[in-house]
């Protein structure tokens, strides 16, 4: 489907098993409890202390955390864990917050950093307990800053990051050899300008014999958001949502930029009117020299054999920025929460974070910085080659409206298609995103 | 539930007392309503509970700025209705409902009467027509739209491919505006069909083979046995699937939800991911009830509507 990729495997299924779990969970809660959810998940029923866990992977991303967990409860201090996996989307926020609401949500969840502001102010998550993760070897120190300062509301730090997953530029090392945009230690070369991307986009079309660089965008609910998002924070102007006011956006500046994402994709040289699925089906099809998507595709992407290369979003102009987001731990609004459980949960939270060089073989640029300064992680290809992204991650502007899975991307997302397909101006599609981000501010704040 | 055998008295039968004369119990019409209850209550007790207070409920909250959130709620009257009576929002996927409606119900409902009437006429190998039109319909609604965005790809799907032989250039079907509809219309269509094509079939099969007999020994052809006995028998069962095609359309959501999610630039949003996405991803309960106790309105108007064109009686 064009709308569950989102950085945490969106390979094109549905999370069958979370589905069926849930469903099942949710069936046998109410005709059967103790027979039905027996079959959802053996660990859950047995054991009512199990620390429940809500996340959105499914596909590759799902298969890796089953592992990590597995290993996790293996062992005389394993951890006794009931996984419930819910598909990405509108619909898991939904979900999370009103059983947050409603005081009977699990111990531990995953939530996209981009969304905490929709989250922390509104009373739907509780803040860590430093002391305790420090208990457990997890520090302010052990992350990049860019995703640590996001983390917090308050002074207080409401999540606790498993990864950055930035979206990024893939490229097949042959082609883009052939183009001469290689550095003699094989990495791509920077870009620096509008131009010279250009210029670069027109080489790599020379050496593939057609097409240079594949997007997808057509009805997708972020991706023309993700790339506008790091090439307007290269730009140096900020996106602001102040909560009641009227959105703080670089009119110009915005339509630079997707003067430019009309330039690099000119139904020519790079085609404009492809759908996700049709550019990485395009991409792993051979059709195209490189494509730019989220390190999350890099398990389709290698799939077929390419020789694949990797880099952050190239630098054009001028300030690093790459768009990402970040998996985090949160702990839900519990009614009656249990210290003994919290305890556990933060026990498993830095537990997690110690495994994710696992997390890191999908695609995903670990957070807690001890797993990059290993030497084995260094050894991982392509990923180490994108491991600086997360330093210059740029995630949603903060409010109560933005952030994966979220009508602000979608409308972002749809003023920007026109322009694209070649039925608006830059100026008019920048100026209807402004008018669009007015519209939604407008909307009395649900959560303060 | 009480299983005693008390028997029904039957009337005319010797010893039977006359209704309501029981020196024992409530008269016979009373119990048997008390059973009849009784009978009723499992199936009444769901209904009200997930059927009648959630739709109390509902109104309630339309006068209310409830959240999904932890926020407390407040009485606002009808404030919520007044601003999407100014929603420009709510107008825009209205009319994208109602122009989905008007493209999506004419082909339903003639296609679907020419493809009855084709496989009625003894077309050589009937069950595999009656298959072919319905199969579709038994598909899950992720299967259609998978099968749809593969033929709508721009670049290598099947029908941009098809255009590309025959020279024509490619057809943005779900990224252009113009078409996006059309297209959402036309899998629906195909999807579909195979219901009321079903119901044409029954009823065709039901009419009585007296009446062509007769027109035949009139020295009446095939079109006009079509046209003056076929089509106007079937006018009960054209005001069935119409209404209920109506309604269906009205209800569009979920492949728009999967293939355009309303895009491009909300030309296939329709009303109710509309208001999905007020009351789900902006936690706007209050709001968005009153969205759809508005489109419910509608709904009832229309369906009275179509009650008032609904012939009596046979004919």
């Amino acid at each position: 489907m064009s709308f569950d990729h989102s950085g945490h495997g969106g390979r094109r299924r549905l999370g069958r098993r979370g589905f069926l779990r849930f469903g099942l969970a949710g069936t046998g809660a109410v005709l059967a409890p103790g027979v039905l959810s027996a079959c959802a998940s053996p660990a859950a029923s047995d054991d009512p202390r199990a620390l429940r866990v809500w996340d959105l992977f499914s596909g590759g991303d799902g298969l890796l955390m089953d592992e990590m967990i597995a290993e996790a409860e293996r062992g005389a201090d394993g951890f006794r864990i009931d996984r419930t996996i819910l598909e990405w989307g509108p619909a898991y926020y939904t979900k999370l917050a009103m059983a947050a609401a409603g005081g009977r949500a699990p111990e531990v969840a995953v939530l996209h950093l981009s969304r905490l502001a929709g989250y922390a102010p509104g009373g739907l998550v509780e803040p860590f307990d430093l002391g305790l993760l420090a208990e457990f070897g997890v520090r302010e120190a052990d992350f990049p800053s860019a995703i640590w300062q996001r983390a917090q509301y308050e002074g207080e730090v409401y999540a606790v990051p498993l990864d950055t997953h930035p979206f990024i530029f893939f490229y097949d090392l042959d082609l883009a050899d052939q183009a001469g945009l290689l550095d003699s230690d094989g990495q791509l070369v920077e870009m620096g300008s509008p131009e010279a991307m250009l210029e670069a986009s027109a080489q790599l079309a020379a050496a593939h014999g057609s097409t240079g660089v594949l997007f997808g965008h057509v009805n997708d609910p972020s991706q023309n958001w993700r790339m506008f998002n790091a090439l307007y924070a290269q730009t140096g102007s900020t996106f602001g949502l102040p909560d009641g006011g009227e959105p703080e956006v670089d009119i110009e500046a915005a339509a630079r930029v997707i003067a430019f994402m009309q330039q690099l994709f000119d139904g020519a040289t790079n085609p404009n009117n492809l759908d996700y699925d049709g550019a990485t089906a395009a991409f792993t099809g051979g059709r195209g020299a490189s494509i730019m998507v989220g390190e999350w595709e890099l398990p389709t992407l290698r799939a077929n054999g390419r020789p694949l290369g990797a880099a952050p979003y190239p630098n054009v102009f001028g300030q690093p920025a790459v768009h990402a987001d970040s998996h985090s731990y949160v702990l839900p609004r519990q009614e009656n929460a249990d210290p003994e459980r919290r305890r556990e949960a933060h026990r498993y939270v830095a537990d997690m974070l110690k495994r994710s060089f696992t997390w890191a073989s999908a695609g995903h640029i670990p957070a807690y910085q001890p797993v990059i300064a290993d030497p084995e992680y260094a050894a991982l290809d392509p990923q180490s080659s994108y491991a600086e992204a997360g330093e210059t991650a740029v995630l949603d502007p903060p409010s109560w409206l933005t952030g994966s899975g979220s009508n602000f991307q979608v409308r972002m997302s749809q003023a920007m298609q026109s322009a694209l397909l070649g039925n608006a101006s830059a100026e008019s599609a920048a100026q209807q995103m402004v008018r669009e981000s007015a519209a939604l501010l407008d909307q009395p704040n649900p959560v303060a | 539930m009480s299983t005693t055998t008390s028997k029904v008295p039957v009337s005319g039968e010797p010893g039977a007392r006359p209704a309501g004369t029981s020196p024992t119990g409530p008269p016979a019409p009373a119990r048997r309503r008390r059973t009849g209850l009784l009978f009723v209550l499992p199936f009444a007790a769901v209904f009200v509970l997930f059927m009648v207070w959630p739709v109390l409920h509902g109104l309630w909250m339309s006068f209310t700025d409830e959240s999904l959130t932890l926020k407390g709620t407040e009485f606002v009257g009808f404030d919520n209705y007044a601003e999407a009576f100014g929603d420009p929002d709510v107008w825009s996927s209205l009319g994208n409902t109602v122009f989905f409606t008007a493209i999506s119900v004419v082909p339903l409902v003639l296609l679907s009467l020419a493809m009855a009437l084709l496989v009625h006429t003894g077309l050589a190998g009937q069950w595999v027509w009656r298959l072919a039109f319905f199969a579709p319909y038994l598909l899950p609604v992720t299967v259609v739209t998978m099968i749809f965005q593969w033929l709508y790809q721009p670049d290598l799907g099947m029908l941009n491919q098809a255009l590309d032989a025959v020279g024509l250039g490619p057809v943005g079907w779900l990224s252009d505006e113009a078409f996006a509809m059309w297209s959402i219309a036309a899998l629906t269509v195909w999807w579909t069909i195979g219901f009321n094509f079903l119901l044409y079939l029954a009823a065709l099969q039901s009419l009585p083979d007296t009446l062509y007999e007769a027109a035949a020994l009139d020295g009446a052809g095939a079109w006009r046995r079509l046209w003056s006995i076929t089509l106007p028998q079937l006018r009960r069962t054209t005001v069935l699937v119409v209404m209920l095609q109506v309604l269906a359309s009205l209800k569009v959501f979920d492949q728009i939800y999967i293939l355009t999610k309303g895009g491009p630039n909300g030309s296939t949003r329709p009303i109710l991911e509309y208001i999905y996405d007020v009351g789900f991803t902006g936690y706007r309960l209050g709001y968005a009830s009153a969205i759809s106790y508005l489109f419910f309105a509608i709904i009832i108007i229309v369906s009275i509507a179509q009650l008032r064109f609904m012939p009596r009686k046979e004919g």
